[in-house]
């Protein structure tokens, strides 16, 4: 089936060309040997403009900073600019730079000749601040030990108090790329881009021995270097394009080892864990892409890429346990090996004025062709356990999308749709799901200054058996029917209504509902509900000002069963979120080419609830809920001809209550060495002055 | 075959038959009387081109008509530009009439209030800009909204605010309303503070995936920045060897890492073999609970252990422990 259907993408893209028909009627061009385009004010030279300024922070805060690099207190340099050049014959730059001063500054150019080459550079940095709160007794990089009075029986007898030190996990990514684009003869471009990353710093993770477990500091020093190379040909009636996309992953750190802090009389020799990291990898990818217009009215268009995803770093001891005999691993490395084909092809055809068909399909297949072999198995450097074959789970999803466009009217217009979705997988407990959706959509301007459009959808979801996979140990509960795979009945609707009140005023309402029954389903998600409603506002109130509303809400529900006894059902779970998200912008010329200001205020409460149910009185758990409150002002005055002033006032307060880690210290569960971390609270304020010259 | 829900069945014969109903309705008063003239765009071209165009179309005209003299689009020496060719008119259409008698619904506006529909605007657009990412635009989501080049792209501007990752996303949220309220969420993509824009997951002008994202697949699309979590791995999770999106909402979440829910409850809807995962975690779990601090419930939840829910490599992390 496979073959056939890479025969028949193949067999439909290399007909493309075959069916070029006649040149397309050209139009009549007038005489534009008078068009002087005296008035088109092009300049030539640099021009742009220069911010540089100060700013000031005035608490600390990861959460606050998060990704921006304003997470310490105190004051940092604000450096942003925007600078064009145009020259005689076509050559140009256009660079743009912003947050030079911060750790999230970016720098993008492009250049060159338009029409004949461009070159680009761009150069980013992204930091990631995770906690500010976690503490360890661990030291070390990629080797973590302990200080004096490790080991003990459980974190109660352990020295924390004198050993934790505070930790603050945070990355950082810097990436630099350049590339360049040529436009060659007859229609061709090419164009190549590479992209150098490197992410470093620490990160959370945990290493257990058996059923004692602690939260670890990982280390990150990775490097993904990209390559997207191109041809592209821009006819009339044909456009196609071979391209290559190349992914290479390097870690330095193969390993993260660790010391058992936690006696464990029953398994001698477990002093020592180490936790495999993410190993080297690649990914190749070739693409051909090609469009076709068949008639004015016909078009079709075909993708396909072929993939490798490959892994071969250099296996880990199977345990640092040297007091544990384990025959030998099957291979020095897994030589894992994926190869992915993804083919797209698209059909649009205007039937009529009136009537629009159109056909979808798409194959997508992750072939995990990895050797499988049995491994010997050390559980958690404690105990020998069985040996255990690999599974290479492998994945096919072909998907078939049929719809009709029909416009009654110019100001209304109705579709229908019919979507199939298969997908296969192995090593599962479903081999095939096949999905059936039906939709509809009408829109329509219900009245001279409203448009509405509504759109339903129902889809049944069916598998063939589910069984159990041989293999896995222990097994699953046999009436677990895990929600990927499981079958499942959705229904959505969605209504949107955009209101021009006024000429000055539009308003947007939407709502979308979505509900998933998974009937079959005992044990695993049983349930899926969510509802979003939204509105907007946009009011120009006068020349000088306009002003921005918006509000949402969205709730989300699900249910799930859990079997105790490993039986029938006897306890069940729900999930309740309910975010509701206000905001008010507004922009005012205070003073004509003088002085602009402007402010943006952004309300946002979560809640969640959440209830397990076992038949005996449980407490309810406490709510978890954030809130966020921002307010940014600004402001920009202009000095002189050449010079402004630019101001800007933020302030953003934070609260979240997290029931998974208020009160949690180190020491609160016997058998967790945590971080301790507590939930994100924050009240920050940050100004910012800077002069802005122009030129 | 497949049952149709009744519900979705009568909504849409309304549909259909509202649709009618309109259709008969708009169209009872023209076979009454004569039509009045349609509005239709001109077929002369302008005597001196921009320069007939600039004459109205001042600096001081309320839309900002100058900053496309900084834009790529006048490059009059790159001959594959609107100002190299046909100037105004290579996007607005053949101008004469316009602009002899002033009448909007004569020229190309390019604005959602046109006469003429967006597919019929696109085509002035995607004469020249059909190959590359376009190539699949004709079968798009956003095609098939009736989506103008327009409604996103502002020709005009200097710096067109749906390219500018600081302007992008709120160019989105005119449409996507509820994915401003995602990015307010505790936990997601830096879209908030500008460091991410929608385009570097998704291809606005379509691609080959339901969201239509960069990469021909979910994951592909992820691992282009989480290029650790590709793999393969020895022991791979299922799951996420197939779909980052079973377990994570990429637009923002109450939960942190960007998780549908969090653990334990969102590993027991997989995981139910007799033992540990199989238990309920009821609030007796919590500091000073009636069963104690549980390390199932607190602080990593089912992640205290199981670390490396992304696959693992070690011979004997089986169970995603090392």
């Amino acid at each position: 089936m496979k073959t056939s259907n890479q025969l028949l993408l193949l067999s439909m893209l290399s007909a493309l060309p075959a069916i070029a028909a006649a040149a397309d009627s050209g139009t009549g061009q007038p005489d534009t040997s008078k068009w002087e385009c005296k008035g088109c004010a092009s300049e030539q030279g640099w021009s742009g403009s220069v911010d540089a300024g100060l700013g000031h922070v005035s608490d600390k805060s990861y959460k606050f900073g998060e990704y921006t690099g304003l997470n310490k207190q105190g004051g940092f340099f604000l450096g942003d600019g925007s600078v064009r050049f145009r020259g005689a014959g076509a050559y140009y730059w256009n660079i743009n730079a912003s947050d030079l001063g911060l750790d999230s500054r970016s720098l993008d150019a492009e250049g060159g000749r338009q029409g004949k080459y461009k070159l680009i550079l761009k150069y980013d940095e992204l930091p990631h601040t995770l906690s500010d709160s976690a503490r360890t007794p661990f030291v070390g990089g990629a080797s973590l030990t302990l200080p004096p009075g490790f080991p003990a029986a459980t974190t109660g007898a352990m020295p924390l108090a004198s050993t934790m030190q505070q930790v603050d996990l945070s990355t950082q990514r810097k990436r630099l790329a350049v590339g360049g684009s040529w436009i060659g003869a007859s229609d061709w471009e090419y164009a190549v881009k590479f992209s150098h990353e490197t992410k470093e710093g620490m990160k959370r993770t945990a290493g257990a021995f058996f059923a004692n477990s602690s939260q670890l500091v990982e280390p990150v020093d990775y490097v993904t270097d990209q390559v997207d190379a191109s041809a592209s040909y821009t006819g009339r009636r044909l456009q196609a394009k071979l391209a290559y996309y190349g992914s290479r992953f390097g870690n330095s750190n193969d390993a993260l080892r660790w010391q058992n802090p936690f006696a464990v009389p029953a398994a001698p020799g477990a002093f020592a864990g180490q936790l495999a990291l993410p190993p080297d990898n690649q990914f190749h990818q070739f693409l051909a892409s090609a469009g076709y217009q068949f008639s004015d009215r016909t078009r079709g268009s075909a993708d396909i890429a072929w993939g490798r995803m490959t892994q071969n770093g250099g296996f880990l001891a199977s345990t640092l346990n040297a007091g544990l005999a384990v025959p030998a691993l099957p291979g020095s490395s897994l030589d894992g090996r994926v190869a992915t084909l993804d083919a797209n092809l698209k059909l649009t055809s205007a039937v009529t004025d009136r009537l629009r068909l159109n056909a979808i399909y798409t194959h997508n297949d992750r072939d995990n062709q990895t050797p499988q072999a049995s491994y010997p198995s050390v559980s958690t450097d404690m105990f020998r356990g069985t040996a255990r074959t690999n599974l290479p789970y492998s994945f096919t999803q072909d998907k078939l999308k049929l719809s009709a466009d029909y416009r009654f009217t110019p100001l209304t217009k109705a579709a229908v749709g019919f979507d199939h979705d298969r997908r296969k997988r192995t090593f599962q407990e479903v081999n095939t799901t096949n999905e059936d959706t039906l939709w509809g959509r009408i829109t329509t301007r219900a009245m001279d200054n409203v448009d509405m459009t509504l759109k339903l959808a129902h889809g049944e979801r069916k598998g063939s058996a589910y069984q159990v996979v041989p293999g896995i140990q222990p097994p699953e509960n046999p009436l677990l029917r895990k929600y990927s795979m499981a079958n499942r009945d959705r229904d959505s609707a969605g209504l949107r209504i955009d209101i021009a009140a006024t000429e000055s005023i539009n308003v947007g309402l939407g709502a979308e509902s979505s509900r998933d029954d998974y009937s079959d389903s005992a044990i695993g998600l049983t349930s899926g509900r969510d509802l979003g409603l939204n509105a907007d506002v946009t009011w120009i109130v006068t020349e000088q000002t306009s002003l921005h509303l918006f509000a949402n809400r969205q709730e989300i529900k699900s249910t799930q069963r859990g079997s105790q006894t490993y039986s029938t059902p006897d306890w069940s779970g729900e999930n309740k979120d309910r975010i509701d998200t206000i905001g008010i912008g507004v922009k005012h010329a205070a003073i004509k080419d003088k002085l602009d200001v402007g402010a943006d205020y952004t309300v946002s409460r979560a809640h969640s609830d959440i209830s397990v149910n076992t038949g005996a009185s449980n407490p309810a758990f406490p709510n978890l809920s954030t809130s966020l409150d921002s307010l940014k002002l600004y402001a920009n005055y202009r000095l002189k001809d050449n010079w402004s002033l630019l101001g800007g006032y933020w302030y953003e307060r934070y609260d979240t209550r997290n029931w998974m880690l208020e009160g949690v210290t180190p020491g609160t569960i016997p058998n967790i060495l945590a971080f301790g971390e507590q939930p994100p609270r924050y009240h920050v304020n940050v100004v910012r002055l800077a002069v802005r010259y122009r030129f | 075959m497949m049952k149709i829900a009744k519900p979705l069945l009568a909504a849409l014969l309304w549909s259909l038959v509202s649709g009618v109903a309109v259709a008969a309705e708009e169209s009872a008063p023209a076979a009454a009387e004569p039509p009045p003239p349609a509005p239709a765009l001109g077929t002369e071209y302008t005597e001196k081109g921009a320069d007939t165009c600039l004459m109205c179309h001042t600096e001081a005209w309320p839309y900002p008509i100058f900053p496309i003299f900084k834009s790529k689009h006048a490059q009059r020496a790159d001959a594959r530009t609107p100002f190299a060719k046909l100037q105004c008119e290579a996007c607005h259409g053949p101008g004469a009439k316009h602009a002899g008698s002033g009448d909007k619904n004569t020229i190309n506006s390019h604005k959602a209030s046109s006469f003429l529909s967006p597919e019929e605007r696109n085509k002035f657009c995607l004469d020249c800009h059909r190959g590359n990412s376009r190539t699949g635009w004709h079968a798009s989501t956003h095609a098939s909204n009736n989506l103008a080049c327009t409604s996103c792209h502002k020709i005009h501007a200097e710096r067109d605010p749906v390219l500018a990752k600081a302007t992008q996303p709120d160019v989105c949220y005119g449409c996507h309303r509820d994915r401003r309220a995602d990015f307010n969420k505790p936990s997601t993509h830096p879209v908030r503070f500008a460091r991410m824009t929608c385009s570097e997951c998704h291809s606005p002008h379509g691609s080959t995936t339901p969201a239509m994202l960069v990469k021909p697949s979910v994951n592909q699309t992820c691992f282009t920045c989480h290029a650790e979590k590709r793999g393969p791995f020895l022991w791979e999770h299922a799951p996420a060897a197939e779909d980052c999106t079973l377990c994570h909402t990429p637009h923002g979440s109450v939960y942190g890492a960007l998780l549908k829910k969090n653990p334990p409850m969102l590993c027991q809807q997989c995981h139910t073999v007799s033992g540990h995962p199989a238990v309920a975690r009821t609030p007796a779990g919590l500091p000073g609970g009636s069963a104690g601090a549980s390390g199932f419930l607190l602080a990593g939840g089912c992640i205290n252990c199981h670390s490396q829910m992304h696959g693992s490599n070690h011979p004997s992390g089986v169970k995603l422990m090392r």
